[in-house]
């Protein structure tokens, strides 16, 4: 077990390999009810939540969900959430775990000029994630519901969300807490693998998602984390003079490095090249998929360079790519 | 519950050692608790044959996908074989510990002392 931002999580239930390709060959179930839920309400919700994220919610159709940033006014992100819009006057965000008190302070502190409501219910709504190519069926199974990628579906208290952190076909269940054990039970029953941070991690890796916190930690910008499509430019909102101004500059981008020779790679990991420290790796391990060390770096280098990364006072050799990996 | 061979010797470090009745020669691998503790090995770095070591050096390191430990020398020698196939095939260090996933080949150097045996051993994981 594991301290995650005041949440006991287990690193693993039956080991990280075995979990990582239930999700990729099968389907995979996470608890990620760590995760937190803030509902947003009122007339000027659209008009809000555009201002304060870099994602023009107009653009949003009823049941849509929208991954975006929110960013400090230097462009900087605060966190990555995804925004489920029920109605142009309900939406629920989905901050961090670890940024859930910054999110909601930065939500109050920016929305004097809105009529809006900001409730956080983080405490009263699990999460499950079920993830990898037969998640569809068990969903049909046990709630007698399907859902597309980024559209969600609602009943009563239970939403259901074609979102996901592992690049597989699959959905997220969000519910009244109390409800957890249930949908978990029955899930685990029909034959989800229980999954756990080690191989979420992994998993998201190899897609090149972002893990907040760690990928970027309030210091990146959006452009830096190389995530610009997450910005619709033809619109107003916090922290976009910033971006604009960057965009004429030269900055490292977050992207990929590759191990050419046997190693596993580890956040914290500096990374050379000419014989030169440039940067440190902010995420890495082994990829169970393709067999070999991966890692994220910010780097001022194209595609394909080659570079080394230190461990233990050995030079490993590996190149740059483009993301994902997988 | 952990498999621990009643004609081995160990250390509080989780270390087995099995010495050659012939040329005193100590193999050497991580036990079957610690490579459960440590979940899927995907890399072990192995020491070059030829390195001397003192007992309590770092001696190796087996990776996970999570984490990386040191694995300590036992005992104080050279190292005058290393099992190549980890190289390839790291998952024998959880697939068989004690025989397939063995580390290195160590000549003791000076007195052996300190060792568990296997009833100490299981003991100390109890």
């Amino acid at each position: 077990m594991a301290d995650f931002a005041g949440w006991e999580m287990p690193i693993l239930y039956n080991g990280i390999i075995a979990e990582h390709k239930a999700v990729r060959e099968r389907v995979g179930i996470f608890d990620v009810s760590h995760m937190g839920q803030i509902f947003i309400t009122g007339p000027d919700t659209v008009a809000f939540l555009s201002y304060v994220t870099t994602w023009d919610m107009k653009r949003q159709k009823d049941s849509d969900c929208r991954y975006c940033h929110i960013l400090d006014n230097d462009g900087r992100i605060i966190d990555d959430i995804i925004a489920y819009t029920f109605t142009s006057e309900e939406y629920m965000v989905i901050p961090n775990a670890a940024t859930i008190d910054t999110i909601l302070s930065w939500l109050l502190e920016n929305s004097g000029d809105f009529d809006v409501h900001i409730k956080n219910l983080s405490n009263d709504y699990f999460c499950i994630a079920l993830q990898g190519p037969e998640a569809p069926r068990l969903l049909g199974q046990h709630l007698n519901t399907s859902v597309k990628p980024f559209r969600l579906a609602r009943e009563r208290n239970t939403i259901v969300s074609g979102t996901g952190y592992t690049g597989e076909e699959g959905c997220e269940i969000i519910g009244p807490s109390e409800e957890v054990k249930g949908h978990w039970e029955s899930l685990v029953d029909m034959g989800a693998e229980p999954v756990g941070l080690g191989a979420r991690d992994t998993l998201r890796l190899e897609k090149g998602y972002l893990l907040s916190g760690q990928d970027f930690d309030g210091t990146q910008t959006t452009l830096e984390t190389n995530y610009s499509w997450v910005i619709d430019w033809d619109h107003e909102f916090i922290g976009k003079p910033a971006l604009i101004s960057q965009k004429n500059r030269t900055y490292a981008k977050l992207k990929g490095i590759m191990l050419d020779e046997r190693g596993v790679l580890r956040p914290g990991l500096p990374v050379f090249y000419n014989g030169n420290e440039i940067s440190s790796l902010t995420s890495g391990s082994m990829s169970p998929t393709i067999r070999k060390g991966i890692g994220l770096a910010y780097l001022n280098l194209p595609i394909n360079s080659r570079v080394t990364v230190e461990v233990r006072g050995n030079h490993l050799n590996g190149h740059v790519v483009r993301l994902p990996f997988l | 519950m952990s498999l621990v061979p009643d004609n081995l010797n160990y250390t509080e470090e989780h270390e087995w050692l099995k010495f050659g009745k012939k040329d005193g020669l100590a193999r050497v691998g991580i036990t079957d608790y610690a490579q459960d503790s440590l979940s899927d090995v995907v890399f072990v770095e192995l020491p070059e044959v030829g390195d001397q070591f003192t007992r309590g050096d770092i001696m190796a390191v087996a990776e996970s996908v999570k984490a990386a430990s040191d694995i300590y020398a036992p005992i104080s020698g050279k190292i005058v074989s290393i099992n190549e196939k980890l190289e390839e095939s790291p998952e024998l260090v959880n697939e068989s510990p004690y025989e397939f996933g063995w580390m290195v080949l160590i000549e003791p150097e000076g007195e052996v002392n300190g060792l568990l045996d296997a009833a100490s051993y299981r003991e100390s994981i109890d």
